[in-house]
């Protein structure tokens, strides 16, 4: 049965940033949908808890276009509508390009920017029929500076803010707003495997002094998908503490 | 769309559609006789194009631009509704191969006639 609340999908909502968009756009009275590959203790409590009301989720492989779109089409009839993209899901993926392997390259790409294009282009097609809608990428200050050892990772993020920038100027017209995010260094899983010297390294580098907390970063996309930016599409929003600056 | 549409149904649905994009552009238009441009007659630009292709999509339940087409190849009015025929025909599209060798059967006799004759 459609329901009149806005819907918001975040892909890889199953930890980190992802559950904590998850979690905000449920306190914003969002009904949300999200897919991972993982089924994870937060998803596990968020089925329990909701019982499906508002909340949506599928096991799905970002490698999987065909999952990708059918999952789109499940949650279109389910919930009737498709307000919000986030793409979020994405892996990081360390390692000098000489030595990389090419099955690591083309997860990377397969992940952090084509899973991206499918659920785009999935979700702009209900947002065309809706006459508005708003695309969030999660880009990353690697595709703003250059870093030994994220090559990869950098190329795919770039990737995204380019996509972002086209896309917002087809789908302007039909009132759907295009932005990406380019979060610095913040307390999630993809850090927790650095040094804390490396992690002191970044702060002392960072003019605010301090990597982001999680929430830092998820208001910052929230604040995108608001009313409050109806104006702002085509855009990156750094959020790093000041450390590109 | 529980069962398969006809072909008229098919072009009446699509032809719908473009004038419902058009309506809201320009005012009630008239019947379609499928030979229209899309861009240069009609003016459509890609995005009403794709939001034809998702309108169609919900009510017809495909998206021969998926796999079958490339919607590059769509200019004109009646190549959209074939597009859509073809998706739910797809012995038109073999037809449309078979009069492809067909004329280049034609064309190879003509060659060797004129080899013949030299």
């Amino acid at each position: 049965m459609p329901q009149a609340r806005k819907v918001a999908l975040v892909s890889g909502g199953s930890r980190g940033l992802g559950a904590e968009l998850v979690s905000g756009f449920l306190n914003r009275h969002y009904g949300v949908a999200t897919l991972s590959r993982t089924k994870t203790t937060f998803i596990t409590n968020m089925l329990r808890a909701r019982k499906g009301r508002h909340f949506h989720w599928s096991q799905v492989d970002g490698r999987d276009h065909e999952a990708l779109r059918a999952f789109v089409k499940e949650v279109g009839e389910r919930m009737g509508r498709i307000d919000v993209l986030v793409n979020n899901a994405g892996i990081a993926m360390e390692g000098v390009l000489p030595t990389m392997r090419m099955r690591d390259i083309v997860e990377a790409v397969e992940v952090n920017l084509t899973a991206a294009l499918v659920l785009a282009q999935a979700c702009s097609r209900l947002m065309l029929r809706q006459g508005s809608g708003c695309i969030v990428n999660v880009s990353s200050v690697h595709a703003i500076r250059g870093h030994a050892g994220v090559a990869v990772y950098s190329a795919t993020k770039a990737a995204l803010d380019g996509l972002t920038r086209s896309l917002a100027r087809e789908l302007g017209p039909r009132q759907i707003r295009v932005n990406s995010i380019a979060p610095g260094y913040f307390d999630s899983d993809m850090v927790s495997d650095m040094a804390e010297e490396q992690k002191r390294r970044i702060a002392r580098r960072t003019p605010l002094g301090r990597l982001a907390r999680i929430d830092e970063v998820a208001n910052a996309i929230h604040f995108l998908t608001s009313d409050q930016a109806s104006f702002i599409t085509g855009q990156t929003l750094v959020v790093d503490g000041g450390i590109t600056c | 769309m529980l069962t398969a549409p006809t072909l008229a149904q098919i072009e009446a649905i699509v032809h719908g559609r473009i004038r419902a994009v058009l309506a809201e552009r320009v005012g009630e238009v008239g019947r379609l006789s499928g030979t229209e441009r899309l861009s240069a007659t009609l003016g459509l630009s890609s995005l009403d194009l794709a939001f034809v292709v998702a309108e169609l999509e919900a009510e017809l339940g495909v998206d021969p631009f998926a796999k079958l087409v490339s919607i590059t190849s769509v200019r004109s009015v009646g190549d959209l509704v074939r597009a859509y025929q073809q998706a739910f025909f797809p012995e038109l599209e073999r037809s449309g191969e078979d009069r492809a060798l067909a004329a280049a059967a034609k064309r190879a006799q003509i060659r060797r006639a004129r080899r013949k004759r030299r």
